[in-house]
């Protein structure tokens, strides 16, 4: 019933340019909706391919199938059909143990509407996954709190975030995203709930991670926004529509290959 | 692992809504009020009357006219109302006689309406019995004053009359009593003798008596009531064949024959501590059974008030699992949840019931205690409560998909 499985891709094939491994790769992925009796298809085979250490940018209009590959990509959702590759892991056919586990190690989410658990201080919002992860408590702190100092917080550990504002509720959620040191940081219209100038902050934030080697996948309809990636892979209709380079990733790649 | 984060949240919970949660909890902390409350009393007054009874004396037994069993059911004693006879002079003459095995033998007979009067001062309702001399090796009192009744007294059937602290007390303001006269039921005795006060049982006084010898109670009111026969066996361990060897010359003075019950009663200190234990056990367990179904209730106002709780948090279980949650770390979280919820009622209830025994403890003499035991019980049990009616709602937490959790409106 299901598509039969493509090939294992070759994972680390360094070219001359000195590209990386390909660390999420999806091959014919669908997701269809029911509603009722209706189907509501929101992807439509999509096939993509990301890097390590690449910063991309989705983007397309509303109801495109933003979200949804997002979701996909961070292991929150199951796609109908097709396959999806994280790391060489064929994550399409994982259980949910397996699913929880990679959420927890490879992947980092930063949502719209930062979803930080209203009782909790921003130090335990932090500390969350690495509860899950079974890390002690005394080093549990102070990792959190280090990922708090990261983001500029350090002084603001004990606070819940009824008593912080937008832009430092995003940045204790990108705490909480990097704290566990995944690989992937998946950012679902980060600045969406932002003003320009905090929604600013938060991009040279998302920045610097993507300079300390992480993978960065970003959702947005916004173009400075998408400018700040090196790479914008359009969707439309719940297919891709586009995958260019944005000018920073020229000069990027021109930098390299000069290097 | 997560434990301290799960009790916490419960915790919490609780107290951001006080009333609600008292609410939530009122089933579960009546539920262990009672069980808690009922073990303590039922235990206290087991202690208590065990204590009494036993003060009778392990190796002693009577005689009577019906059984225990005869006098705790209506129907036989309907029956034995017919077939028993009283117990007379005769046969208690005829055992003495006979029985071997026997360390004593001492009879009674008594009335509880007699007045007492001494000049002006009378008490009423007095427990007026005719007893023979030996039976104060057999009393719960002691002598305070004086003497008992003597062998001469009863063969002479003397106006010697022996009494309790109540009679000390209203009749001589406890001035000398010794060699007094006391008029009761309008005839004159002398006081030879008062006894070490016994105190009250379920506020009933032990000491309003009066005792004469038993021919004069028998010249005074007739020989038709029945006699209760106190029995001393030589040791404890002689008490069963003593018992039978009384039964058998019983039923030969009274012509039984081989097929027919016995038609008098014979009842020893375990038998009556059966029948109290039958008693309280039969109160304990409507008390616990009524206890149990206030649980379940408990319980289910748990389960509701825990999957108003799944629901209110739906988004929190999608961010944790998108945080990398698995299910049993979410089924695990609202247990504990539930189990520490139902766990603050158990002690509450424990709570309760405590105050409720040192109440029950100032108000009577029996000396009530929270047995530890039913502490530790009432806290298992209401914590397995918890986690039972946990069950189905943490389950249907567990089981949220992180995506749609996460788009979850609230
Ligand atoms: N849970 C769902 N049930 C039914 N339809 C859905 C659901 N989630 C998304 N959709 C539909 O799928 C399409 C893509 O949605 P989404 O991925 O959220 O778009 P975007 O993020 O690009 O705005 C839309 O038509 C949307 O209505
Ligand atoms: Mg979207």
């Amino acid at each position: 019933m299901s598509t039969p499985a493509a090939p294992q891709p070759t994972v680390t094939l360094p070219r001359a340019g000195g590209e990386r491994e390909v660390v999420i790769r999806t091959a014919d992925l669908w997701k269809i909706y029911q509603m009722g009796s209706e189907q509501v298809a929101a992807l439509r085979g999509i096939s993509i391919e990301i890097r390590r250490n690449e910063y991309v940018a989705i983007m397309g209009p509303s109801g495109s199938g933003k979200s949804t590959l997002m979701n996909l990509i961070g292991c929150l959702d199951s796609p109908t059909r097709g396959q999806y590759w994280l790391g060489g892991q064929l994550v399409s056919e994982m259980d949910d143990d397996e699913l929880a586990r990679i959420r927890n190690q490879e992947i980092g989410f930063v949502f719209q509407t930062f979803n930080l658990l209203p009782r909790a201080t921003a130090l335990h919002n932090v500390e969350l996954p690495l509860i899950y992860a079974g890390v002690p408590p005394q080093e549990r702190s102070a990792r959190a709190l280090e990922a708090l100092r990261q983001v500029d917080l350090g002084e603001r550990v004990n606070h819940k975030p009824n008593e912080l504002s937008g832009g430092q509720r995003q940045r204790v959620a990108i705490a909480r995203a990097l704290v566990n040191r995944p690989s992937i940081i998946l950012a679902d219209e980060p600045t969406g709930n932002l003003d320009s100038t905090t929604s600013n902050e938060i991009m040279r934030l998302l920045e610097v991670l993507w300079e300390r080697g992480n993978t960065i996948v970003l959702v947005t309809h916004e173009h400075d926004i998408a400018e700040y990636a090196h790479r914008v892979i359009h969707i439309r209709d719940g297919k891709v529509a586009g995958d260019a380079q944005t000018a920073r990733g020229k000069a990027r790649e021109a930098g390299a290959a000069r290097g | 692992m997560h434990l301290a984060e799960a009790i916490g949240i419960a915790l919490e919970t609780l107290r951001s809504h006080k009333l609600r949660s008292f609410l939530t909890l009122l089933g579960v902390i009546i539920s262990v009020c009672t069980l808690v409350a009922v073990v303590s009393l039922v235990e206290g007054v087991n202690g208590y009357v065990g204590e009494k009874i036993a003060g009778l004396g392990s190796n002693t037994f009577s005689v009577n006219r019906y059984s225990l069993d005869e006098m705790t059911d209506a129907s036989k004693f309907m029956e034995a109302q017919k077939r028993n006879k009283p117990i007379r002079l005769e046969e208690y003459r005829f055992l003495l006689d006979t029985a071997h095995l026997p360390q004593a033998i001492a009879a009674s007979v008594g009335r509880n309406s007699a007045t007492v009067k001494v000049g002006a001062r009378s008490l009423e309702d007095v427990h007026l019995s005719g007893q023979t001399a030996n039976s104060i090796g057999m009393a719960a009192y002691k002598i305070a004053q004086g003497r008992f009744l003597l062998p001469s007294d009863e063969q002479h059937r003397t106006d010697a009359v022996f009494i309790g602290n109540d009679l000390l007390q209203h009749l001589f303001g406890d001035g000398p009593a010794l060699g007094q006269t006391v008029y009761i039921d309008g005839r004159p005795f002398q006081v030879v003798g008062v006894a070490s006060a016994l105190g009250n049982v379920f506020g009933q006084s032990q000491d309003n008596f009066a005792i004469i010898p038993l021919g004069t109670y028998q010249k005074i009111y007739g020989d038709q009531d029945s006699l209760d026969l106190q029995v001393q066996a030589r040791s404890a361990a002689l008490l069963p064949a003593t018992m039978d060897e009384i039964e058998m010359l019983m039923r030969t003075e009274r012509h039984l024959g081989y097929a027919d019950k016995d038609n008098f009663g014979l009842i020893g200190s375990d038998a009556l501590m059966n029948l109290w234990h039958a008693l309280t056990g039969a109160i304990a367990a409507v008390m616990v059974g009524v206890s149990f179904v206030f649980l379940v209730v408990g319980g289910i106002v748990i389960m509701n008030i825990m999957l108003a709780a799944v629901t209110e948090r739906t988004r929190e279980i999608g961010t944790r699992k998108a945080l990398g949650a698995r299910r049993s770390d979410i089924l695990r979280q609202f247990l504990i949840e539930s189990a520490v919820i139902s766990t603050v009622g158990g002690l509450a209830g424990v709570l309760v019931a405590w105050l409720f025994t040192l109440a029950a403890g100032a108000l009577t003499p029996i000396p009530f205690s929270l047995p530890i035991t039913a502490v530790i019980a009432a806290v298992a049990i209401s914590s397995l409560v918890g986690l039972f009616f946990g069950i189905y709602p943490a389950s249907k937490a567990a089981k949220l998909e992180p995506i749609v959790a996460l788009r979850a409106e609230v």
